[in-house]
């Protein structure tokens, strides 16, 4: 007992006047508000592809960029909720994505099925998740950079959820500025990837997390 | 204290405030709680105190994320669990990194445990090669004439992982004994 009595002795001497972390909202705000700013100077750099206008006439094209744009809020306000160590006591927002991502593969779905005359795959394949990968890399930093000021205790769903919104922004520029419409494709080197990359989003977590 | 429940949020946002003896009457109001919360989940008392300061120290340096509009019992047991998950998951693993290998164990139940026909000296080039672990409990057991159970106890193990430890270290010596006198012949 005389032990804790010490620590709490020591503990209180220290100066315990804090900066206040800010509501979870507010901070994934944040993020939202530089990864749109980041993807609308990338897009500017880049280009936007030539037919976009005209693809947003497909209703399919528009759900996913739609849904795309949802998974990147939602784990965005998931990753800020599980940055605290009681989610913010708002547990089921902080579980969202899994219901965004639910969303997203029955979107994906609906798109292969509706790709009736399947349009031709795109010579290149890796180049595209490569191109999500470094487009992700500043969002991953700046994401894993500001979580590791709280004090997760879901280190790796964190990580692997700030990992997947870091992605989506890639997988969203992507969308936007090439020009390719096979879905087989954006399937296979866009998304597939982009989940396999919530994996390591898992290990990342727990080692940059730790606290 | 007649409302325990609303007091901690005061008390927190006191201690936020830099308030040193709210903040010191918090971390003790709480160190009361969660001390039963880790007795009812750990077997010794020396594992409650240990993990206690460690949960303390947490919330110490957590005390940032936490916002007195919300209920102060739900945050600190979400750090409280996570440091008892931390803490059982390393227990367990050096439980497992420690357990006895039954395959082991049952081709060597014939044999004696701390009797060789070797003299200690005369391999003691051999022993010191051997890992770490095993060398000092050869050393103990056959130079300084301990018992495998006080072996046991110095080294903080069980006897029966002593045992083994004892079997796989005969094992690799008596393989590089043959394996000299192979040489020899």
């Amino acid at each position: 007992m005389t032990n804790i009595d010490n620590l709490i002795a020591r503990l209180a001497q220290d100066e315990i006047r804090v900066k206040l972390a800010p509501h979870p909202f507010i901070l994934s705000f944040q993020w939202m508000g530089a990864a749109a700013i980041y993807l609308a100077v990338s897009l500017a750099l880049s280009g936007l592809r030539p037919d976009l206008l005209e693809r947003f006439h497909n209703t399919w094209f528009v759900a996913e960029i739609v849904v795309l744009l949802g998974i990147f809020i939602v784990t965005s306000i998931s990753a800020a909720l599980l940055a605290f160590p009681d989610l913010y006591q708002k547990r089921n927002l902080a579980w969202a994505p899994v219901w965004m991502f639910a969303l997203f593969l029955l979107t994906l779905f609906l798109a292969w099925h509706a790709d009736s005359s399947p349009i031709p795959l795109p010579v290149h394949n890796f180049e595209c998740t490569l191109g999500i990968t470094l487009m992700a890399l500043l969002p991953t930093v700046w994401i894993f950079y500001s979580m590791r000021k709280y004090a997760s205790t879901h280190s790796q769903l964190a990580g692997s959820v700030a990992l997947l919104s870091a992605f989506s922004v890639g997988a969203l520029w992507l969308r936007l500025h090439e020009v390719n419409d096979s879905i087989v494709h954006v399937i296979e080197w866009h998304y597939l990837p982009m989940l396999a990359i919530g994996i390591i989003g898992l290990w990342l977590g727990q080692r940059v997390l730790k606290w | 204290m007649t409302d325990r429940t609303d007091s901690f949020e005061v008390l927190m946002r006191q201690s936020q405030n830099g308030d040193q003896r709210a903040y010191a009457s918090l971390l003790k109001e709480t160190s009361f709680f969660l001390r039963t919360f880790l007795a009812n989940r750990l077997r010794f008392t020396n594992e409650v105190d240990d993990l206690l300061q460690e949960i303390l120290i947490s919330i110490h340096k957590a005390r940032h994320t936490y916002d007195s509009n919300r209920p102060y019992k739900p945050w600190v047991y979400a750090i409280a669990k996570f440091r008892l998950q931390d803490y059982l998951r390393a227990h367990y693993s050096d439980q497992l990194r420690h357990a006895i290998d039954f395959d082991d164990l049952e081709e060597n139940l014939q044999e004696t445990v701390t009797e060789t026909a070797i003299s200690f000296e005369s391999i003691s080039g051999e022993v010191q090669k051997l890992p770490e672990k095993q060398a000092t409990i050869l050393r103990l057991m056959h130079q300084e004439g301990y018992t495998a159970k006080e072996v046991a106890e110095k080294m903080g193990m069980n006897e029966s992982a002593v045992k083994v430890a004892a079997h796989r270290a005969y094992k690799i010596l008596r393989k590089k004994l043959e394996k000299n006198n192979d040489k020899y012949r």
